[in-house]
């Protein structure tokens, strides 16, 4: 599913640069990444997306360069392929929870909102326990309602990859496992890949695949990297 | 060739003209201008005038005295639609104080003789507090029994006619020499009689005859007496006591009184004599011929010294 | 397009207090403009038509605007007032008809308008039902008076009374409705009509009382002397015309002397009216004569001079909210970048996002001009009446 070559990345501004010699992630693989804060991990699930782009190297996800794809092929890839969840939820205040899940159809003509779309989104947010909160706005709901909101804008879609950034890091237990079983329920039913950027070691072992990002090369003045892991 | 064609063009613009003008003159016939009046003279006036070129209404009962008589709202929105509405004046009608007519249409017909018109000395007035204003007192009204007079209310008819229908005043100029020609005749006919009454007192039953004594250099008192009703004891004694200084052998009365009432008179020196105003239509006759059934009676009454009767009109 | 739509109006619909004010900033910005240029327009043609369709008014020397507003629009406040005998005389001149006007009372809100019966003819007024006033005390009643008091012929109108107090004052007087007027849209509907002698009644100076000739009348003599009955004040007088008392109303003193607010006068020509009009130019007269329609250009053109200043205001005001808008709309979308990033980062459009964005402006400008159309349209129906009716109570 993804597949990383030869990386290097770094901001205009500061000294912070990632450089990753290969990262591959396979078909329906659950995979979590942990790392010091700072060390580029919210910075490759972007390039991941195609939402940054690397100076040199090269980013595959699901079979398409995507490193190499101007602005709007990403968007248009991403809407469809790439399920993202963020820590913070990033809910629409001015939306309700349905109109919130079914805001990737509303966002790119790529994707067709129809009544099997709206009915999808329905029955998923029954199966989470918020099937009878759909007219509430985010200001209404607890936190993990919010983030249960928010998967189910990334799964609405049904993406073959999903990535997620902190997304139990505003969680209380309970609803940590709550939305983690969400995550890992529908890579399993549904074949896909998980990417999730985690601080939380408690989750980790419900990960087929742990990567360390100090395994990772990133450069502070004169360090060099010491190790590369990953799958072929 | 240019002139037929000239009156190829002509002609039949000549012919629509004349075909509006006759049109308008049969619409004219049909739906004559109306012309309201306040008493019966003036109706009389506007009818000898005029002819049937207007429709002259005067509406007032039959059984009334004009002068007094207030019509109803609704005769009173009749007068207003009148083309033409001719007031006595002298205060004449003093229903006319209290209606809302168009003044445009009205005509004071004696307007132009206010200087001739008497005011009247014994009716009452009333003000409101001491300052206060009076109301006012009244005038005379019955003005055409002085025929000078009654020939210039005919001639302000004759104007007001003429404005309204100008296309008529030939013909409405020469009945007015008529109508003149009839009251000048009333007026040598009265001066006459009136000459051999000279200032021999005489009881007038009512005070309607300020005009025909002034007019004529009558000797008149007025009592205040109906014809048709018995007069009580102290219109009786008013009478004897005018009688003491105002020795009449005569009273005149507006229409035939009571037999009664002439016998007691007869018995007191005063002979009775009928001299009929004519304010409303009479059962008979018109104006003129009622005129001179009352000169004829003056006549009787004071015969000339020959035996020879005047001609009658 | 339907989406972009959506998301933008549910946008709106969240943030409505935000919404509201906006809109309502640029639809008055849009609104006043407009509303005031379509009332100075109305209130143009309809001032005008009434003016350019009287001639010449006769007032006493002062304000002649006042004049005009009280003769053609029966305003509150009336002129000083002119005697009868300005009427008399330019009728008895064969310049012009004279039409008296006294407009001073009122009955709650309408005018009384005492006049004559050419009034009606002259403004080409037909009647809805019913007749002219014939007798004292009746009157004719506008379309709007007959519609607001719930009146036709047969019932009563009641003037007001000036004052309570003062014994002196003016009392109101029951007036029987002759007839209604049909409608002309012009200031004639919202008045009642009567003979200009029952306006003097109304004021006291005509009145009905017993004869005090008479025995039953004995308590209201103060004196007798010579032929004249002075009459004190206890003397019992009719607040209402009947047909019982109606030969007993009379008027004292002269009635030359009697007032009026205005006399109309219409020309027999336009050489009469240069005659009549010349009367009048002695400085020593303490009359006036106006052309309405001259007094009323000059309302106008003071109206147009404050038009284009208070216009001139609003484009400063409307550029400076236009401009305060887009300081509003730049501020917004920097607090929203955060949801813009979101939409960019799960793969939103940049046009769509940009779009959805534009379309609450045009959202908001949208329904400000519809705003601003319909507050027009309501302008258009009701605005010179309403202007009328501020002016001239």
């Amino acid at each position: 599913m993804i597949r990383i070559g030869d990386l290097l990345f770094s901001y205009d501004e500061g000294d912070f640069s990632l450089e990753i010699p290969q990262l591959n992630v396979a078909h329906g693989e659950t995979v979590a990444i942990v790392g010091p804060s700072g060390s580029g991990k919210t910075t490759l699930l972007n390039m991941i997306a195609g939402t940054a782009t690397p100076h040199s190297g090269q980013v595959t996800t699901n079979g398409y360069a995507i490193s190499e794809l101007h602005d709007a092929a990403r968007r248009d890839f991403r809407i469809a392929n790439i399920g993202l969840v963020f820590q913070e939820f990033e809910l629409l205040e001015y939306l309700n929870v349905l109109d919130n899940i079914l805001l990737p159809y509303r966002i790119n003509r790529t994707l067709h909102l129809d009544t099997s779309v709206r009915e999808r989104a329905e029955a998923i947010a029954e199966r989470v326990g918020i099937g009878d909160k759909l007219a509430r706005y985010a200001n209404q709901l607890s936190q993990g309602e919010k983030q249960r909101v928010a998967v189910i804008r990334a799964l609405v879609v049904q993406p073959p990859l999903l990535l997620a950034d902190e997304p139990t890091g505003n969680l209380d237990p309970l609803n940590k496992e709550r939305v983690l079983d969400i995550l890992l329920q529908y890579a399993t039913d549904n074949a896909a890949t998980l990417v999730t950027v985690t601080h939380d070691h408690d989750i980790l072992h419900r990960f087929q695949r742990v990567i360390d990002f100090k395994d990772f090369y990133a450069y502070g003045a004169g360090q060099r990297p010491e190790n590369v892991a990953g799958p072929t | 060739m240019k002139l037929l064609t000239m009156l190829a063009c002509v002609l039949p613009v000549a012919a629509c003209t004349q075909d509006k003008q006759a049109s308008e003159d049969t619409e004219a016939l049909r739906n004559p201008p109306r012309v309201y009046t306040v008493n019966y003279p003036l109706a009389y006036f506007a009818e000898r005038i005029a002819g049937e070129s207007v429709q002259v209404v005067f509406p007032a009962p039959p059984d009334v005295d004009p002068a007094f008589w207030s019509p109803d709202a609704e005769t009173i929105a009749d007068y207003q639609q009148a083309e033409l509405v001719l007031l006595n004046g002298a205060g004449y009608a003093g229903w006319l104080q209290r209606a809302t007519l168009s003044r445009s249409r009205l005509v004071d017909t004696s307007a132009a003789l206010a200087d001739s018109l008497i005011p009247v000395d014994d009716t009452a007035t009333h003000s409101h507090g001491p300052g206060g204003d009076h109301s006012h007192k009244d005038m005379a009204f019955t003005s055409w029994l002085d025929m000078d007079i009654a020939a210039g209310q005919a001639r302000a008819v004759f104007d007001s006619l003429v404005r309204l229908r100008p296309e008529n005043e030939p013909g409405y100029r020469e009945r007015l020499h008529e109508l003149e020609n009839d009251l000048g005749e009333l007026d040598t006919r009265l001066k006459v009689v009136a000459e051999r009454i000279g200032d021999q007192p005489l009881v007038f039953s009512h005070p309607v005859y300020q005009y025909l004594a002034r007019g004529y250099g009558l000797n008149g008192r007025s009592v205040h007496w109906e014809p048709h009703d018995v007069p009580g004891n102290d219109q009786w004694r008013e009478l004897s006591d005018a009688l003491a200084t105002h020795a009449a052998a005569w009273m005149i009365w507006e229409d035939e009184p009571l037999p009664d009432t002439v016998s007691r008179l007869e018995g007191m020196g005063v002979e009775s004599l009928v001299f009929r105003p004519c304010g409303n239509r009479p059962v008979e006759g018109s104006l003129v011929s009622v005129m001179l059934e009352n000169v004829m009676a003056l006549e009787r009454a004071f015969p000339a010294a020959a035996s020879i009767e005047p001609a009658e009109m | 397009m339907r989406d972009v739509l959506y998301l933008a109006w549910r946008y709106l619909v969240y943030h409505r207090l935000k919404t509201a004010i906006l809109v309502t900033s640029i639809m008055l910005i849009i609104y006043l403009p407009i509303g005031l240029n379509v009332v100075v327009e109305q209130s143009a043609v309809h001032l005008t038509a009434r003016a350019a369709a009287t001639p010449l008014l006769i007032g006493t020397k002062g304000s002649p605007l006042e004049l005009a507003l009280n003769s053609l629009y029966f305003s509150s406040e009336h002129p000083e007032l002119i005697d009868y005998s300005e009427a008399t005389m330019v009728a008895d001149s064969g310049l012009a008809d004279a039409i008296p006007l006294y407009v001073r009372f009122r009955s709650r809100t309408h005018p009384i308008v005492g006049t004559s019966l050419d009034y009606f003819s002259f403004h080409n007024l037909s009647f809805a039902s019913g007749r002219p006033m014939a007798l004292l005390g009746e009157c004719v009643v506008g379309a709007n008076v007959a519609e607001s008091l719930g009146v036709k012929p047969g019932d009563a109108v009641v003037s007001s009374s000036e004052t309570v107090f003062d014994l002196a004052g003016v009392y109101p007087l029951k007036m029987k409705v002759a007839g209604v007027l049909a409608r002309a849209f012009t200031p004639d509907d919202d008045a009642i009509f009567v003979d200009v002698k029952t306006a003097w009644i109304i004021e006291g100076l005509g009145h009905g009382h017993q004869d005090l000739a008479r025995p039953e009348a004995a308590s209201g003599v103060l004196s007798r002397a010579d032929e004249n009955i002075v009459a004190n004040a206890s003397v019992v007088q009719y607040n209402e015309i009947t047909e019982d008392n109606l030969d007993s109303f009379h008027f004292h003193g002269d009635l030359a002397g009697y007032p009026l607010t205005a006399v109309l006068a219409v020309p027999r020509d336009e050489k009469s009216a240069v005659i009549l009009r010349g009367r009048y130019t002695d400085d020593s007269s303490t009359s006036q004569i106006v052309r309405p329609v001259t007094v009323i250009d000059e309302l106008l053109d003071t109206i147009l001079t404050i038009q284009q200043f208070i216009v001139a205001a609003v484009i400063i005001v409307g550029l400076a909210t236009i401009a305060t808008a887009a300081l509003v709309f730049m501020l917004s979308l920097r607090l929203r970048r955060r949801e813009i990033d979101t939409m960019v980062k799960i793969g939103g459009s940049r046009p769509r996002v940009a779009s959805m964005l534009l379309a609450e402006v045009v959202i908001v400008v949208i329904l400000s001009s519809s705003l601003a159309a319909v507050l027009t349209l309501v302008t258009w129906r009701f605005g010179p009446g309403v202007i009328e009716g501020f002016v001239l109570t």
